[in-house]
């Protein structure tokens, strides 16, 4: 990392190709010894890019995964070996793709939502995959030999679409966001019965007073921020292991830390924490900042790149491989990369 | 002797009471009218209601039949996890009060049936739905033509 001077994020490569909007990313979190970071965007062209860098710097689309899905890929997401892609789709389908032999094939889907699915993700284990959609409902499946999927669970309890859906970083314990503007906690009780140990709303939690559309979880599984159609990004502390079942009266629960507004004048629609725990986000008011933990605990603001696309940002992702390279997708149909510069830690 | 002065308040109550006795006459009749066709419109309600039940609860036996036949034959075609899912639906479909529409858990003992079976249907990868139940979302033009 540079040495002094104030923190800047600097636009380092722009990726074309998609012929819509670029609703989300995802980077390989394994990509094996020599091989640089590879990172899946996907959109409302119905295609999944793969994008990989090339021995003089430059990043090129390696493969374009279409002909599958026949509505907008919303989602799209890494197994925790790096060799499987799971593609959420408006047309109700996850497709879990594996990539052998130079190629991309689609080995399974996943059917069962009613309507667009939104967003898909992988438990730490590799074995658990959960997708949320407008039906309301998440759906977690689990992994069998021979890519067949079986369907563990089906979690109601949101009353509106679910916007997102993520797996804590080490415990079974999967997070699910909504347009009903809460977020939900889900934990089994060692016999596939799957319950929402917790909900964080904004009347018992300080919760979001909007539709909740992101969460993103540190890497020590402590921290999570949400981000809303509220303006506001809000921390939480999620030290407490809700994957055991509550013995008796002791029940510690996930607290809220801190709300972080008048940074964004328009919906916030992602946020991620890198490795070094600070916070990116990305908004409609075509904005990222980003922040980073002080004493408290409470946030600073490192840093805040007005105009980082022409149109609302969709999604922000760190990259697991360079901790101060974050990757950004928007309405405008680009994918961009950024490199973090200066004192952002100070 | 005295005359009883209720015969002056004879003669004149019937005609001072006339709305009453009118509203009254005209209530008596409609209560009972409404009663034979209320009853036979219940009737009505309820076969439709009791027909809409069982069929759906039939069709989700049916497919247990099935199921358990297929079981029997081959212990292994299904995972464990999918065995004990059908063993659970097995159980709540025999739970469902058939016989006292008046339980108030029926509803809830109807939510579960569904969800188990779209669990069952999903791990098996068959496209199977009971067709006269409403989704949680209006279907659009799109999703029939690809069912």
């Amino acid at each position: 990392m540079d040495g002094g001077g104030a923190a800047e994020l600097r636009e380092a490569h722009r990726l074309t190709g998609h012929s819509d909007r670029v609703w989300s990313l995802a980077w390989n979190p394994f990509t094996g010894s020599g091989a640089g970071p590879v990172l899946a965007s996907c959109g409302g062209d119905k295609a999944v890019r793969i994008w990989k860098r090339s021995p003089d710097g430059a990043w090129h689309c390696s493969d374009v995964l279409e002909d599958t899905h026949n509505r907008t890929v919303r989602s799209c997401a890494w197994s925790p070996d790096g060799k499987l892609l799971a593609t959420a789709s408006f047309d109700s389908t996850t497709a879990i793709w594996e990539y052998s032999g130079g190629d991309f094939e689609c080995v399974a889907t996943l059917e069962g939502h009613e309507n667009e699915v939104k967003s898909v993700s992988w438990s730490s284990s590799g074995s658990l995959l959960a997708t949320c959609s407008r039906d309301k409902t998440v759906w977690i499946w689990e992994m069998q030999p021979g890519n067949e999927y079986e369907c563990v669970a089906v979690l109601q309890g949101h009353t509106q679409d679910v916007k997102m859906v993520q797996w804590h970083p080490f415990l079974d314990v999967l997070v699910s966001v909504s347009y009903d503007n809460s977020i939900k906690v889900w934990a089994d009780d060692g016999d596939d019965e799957w319950h929402c140990v917790q909900t964080l709303t904004e009347a018992d939690n300080c919760g979001h007073s909007s539709t909740v559309w992101a969460l993103s979880f540190n890497k020590k599984g402590d921290r999570m921020v949400t981000c809303s159609d509220d303006r506001t990004l809000k921390i939480w502390d999620t030290s407490a292991d809700l994957s055991q079942p509550k013995t008796g009266d002791d029940h510690e629960s996930w607290r809220h830390l801190s709300t972080l507004t008048g940074y964004h004048g328009r919906t916030i629609f992602s946020a991620h924490l890198s490795s070094e725990d600070i916070i990116a986000s990305g908004a409609g008011d075509d904005t990222i900042c980003l922040f980073t933990e002080v004493e408290g605990p409470s946030y600073r603001l490192i840093l805040k790149k007005e105009k980082a696309h022409d149109m609302d940002i969709n999604c922000v992702r760190w990259c697991p491989q360079d901790p101060r390279m974050l990757a950004s997708a928007s309405d405008d149909g680009t994918v961009k990369l950024w490199e973090l510069r200066g004192n952002a830690l100070d | 002797m005295d005359q009883k002065p209720q015969d002056d308040i004879d003669f004149l109550e019937p005609s001072v009471l006339l709305d009453e006795t009118h509203y009254e006459e005209g209530f008596k009749n409609g209560y009972n009218d409404g009663l034979v066709t209320g009853k036979e419109e219940g009737r009505q309600v309820g076969l439709k209601n009791g027909f809409q039940v069982g069929e759906e609860l039939g069709f989700y036996q049916g497919c247990l039949d099935v199921w358990m036949s297929v079981i029997c034959i081959d212990h292994n075609a299904f995972s464990a996890r999918v065995r004990k899912n059908i063993e659970q639906l097995a159980a709540l479909v025999r739970s469902y009060p058939l016989s006292d529409p008046e339980d108030e858990q029926i509803q809830d003992i109807m939510e579960k049936i569904r969800l188990k079976f779209r669990v069952i249907t999903a791990s098996l990868g068959a496209k199977l739905e009971y067709e006269g139940r409403p989704a949680s979302s209006k279907h659009d033009v799109e999703d029939l033509s690809s069912v």
